[in-house]
């Protein structure tokens, strides 16, 4: 099963949890409060969302906290700079292989 | 609307000093491409290499104990101009898999890759992004961006510039 932050934040509900707990953390029960989905699919939605890290669960006394870790937000842009490092790293190293082998070629001749 | 036709999402261009027919072929041999695909210091070892549209370049790359599978999956192929193909991490048995260094790389990330040649150089354009569940997922995203941006900053300029591309 994929659990990443692309799809934390593929699903509108959880998006909305997610903007909630941006504000403040919360008791797990008031999370999904006037929302229009049941409580099990709200325990459902932030179960994949603390499996993508994107929010923690504490225990304070009897309570349950949410809290919103949006740093890992950043990671979807993140990915940009990185696919783009491969690829420039990747031509380095296509560049270097093309000059040996023109210079092999040439000395053949 | 069909991947193809949408804009590319994230493009790299490069200029080689070498003939266009000599940098397709190191894209369509296997034993060209062992050479310069991997991160430095890695070994490639070819699992399967099948160029033809609908087929798959299987490949891992090793440096001590460390083994990165990956994955091809060759979508179209205009010789010596265009290759359409998908790349992915992948286990040993080709099945597609997380990366092993980046966990939030998408899964799958469909690449078009074009030459042009002039006076006697090769300017190559690869332009690419995620496909399949993670098109939904960015289109979420972009959703998202404008209420969550009070709290990050200027964390979303250069995704914003990406977004407004596609």
């Amino acid at each position: 099963m994929r659990r990443d932050t692309f799809q934390a934040i593929a699903d509108p509900t959880r998006r909305d949890i997610l903007a909630r707990l941006s504000h403040q953390s919360l008791n797990m029960n008031s999370v999904g409060e006037d929302f229009d989905v049941s409580r099990a699919a709200i325990y459902k939605h932030l179960k994949i969302l603390t499996e993508c890290g994107l929010v923690t669960i504490e225990q304070r006394g009897r309570e349950r906290y949410c809290e919103a870790k949006l740093e890992k937000l950043n990671e979807v842009s993140d990915w940009i700079d990185q696919y783009r490092k491969v690829w420039n790293q990747r031509f380095d190293n296509l560049e270097d292989y093309l000059k040996e082998l023109q210079a092999k070629d040439k000395k053949n001749l | 609307m069909t991947q193809e036709a949408k804009k590319p999402d994230l493009v790299i261009t490069r200029e080689f000093n070498a003939p266009k027919e000599l940098v397709y072929k190191m894209w369509t041999e296997a034993e060209h491409l062992a050479h310069w695909w991997g991160p430095k210091g890695f070994e490639m070892e070819i699992a399967k290499f099948d160029f033809r549209p609908g087929g798959v370049f299987h490949y891992v790359m090793r440096m001590n104990d460390v083994e990165m599978w990956g994955k091809f999956l060759y979508r179209e192929i205009t010789a010596p101009d265009r290759i359409v193909f998908i790349n992915c991490f992948s286990d040993k048995e080709g099945n597609i898999a997380r990366s092993p260094f980046m966990p939030v790389w998408p899964l799958e990330i469909l690449n078009t890759l074009t030459l042009e040649e002039e006076n006697g150089k090769t300017k190559l354009t690869l332009s690419g992004g995620p496909i399949n569940a993670t098109d939904e997922e960015l289109q979420a995203f972009k959703d998202m961006v404008p209420n969550m941006q009070q709290g990050f900053g200027g964390t979303f300029e250069q995704l914003d510039a990406y977004l407004a591309t596609m």
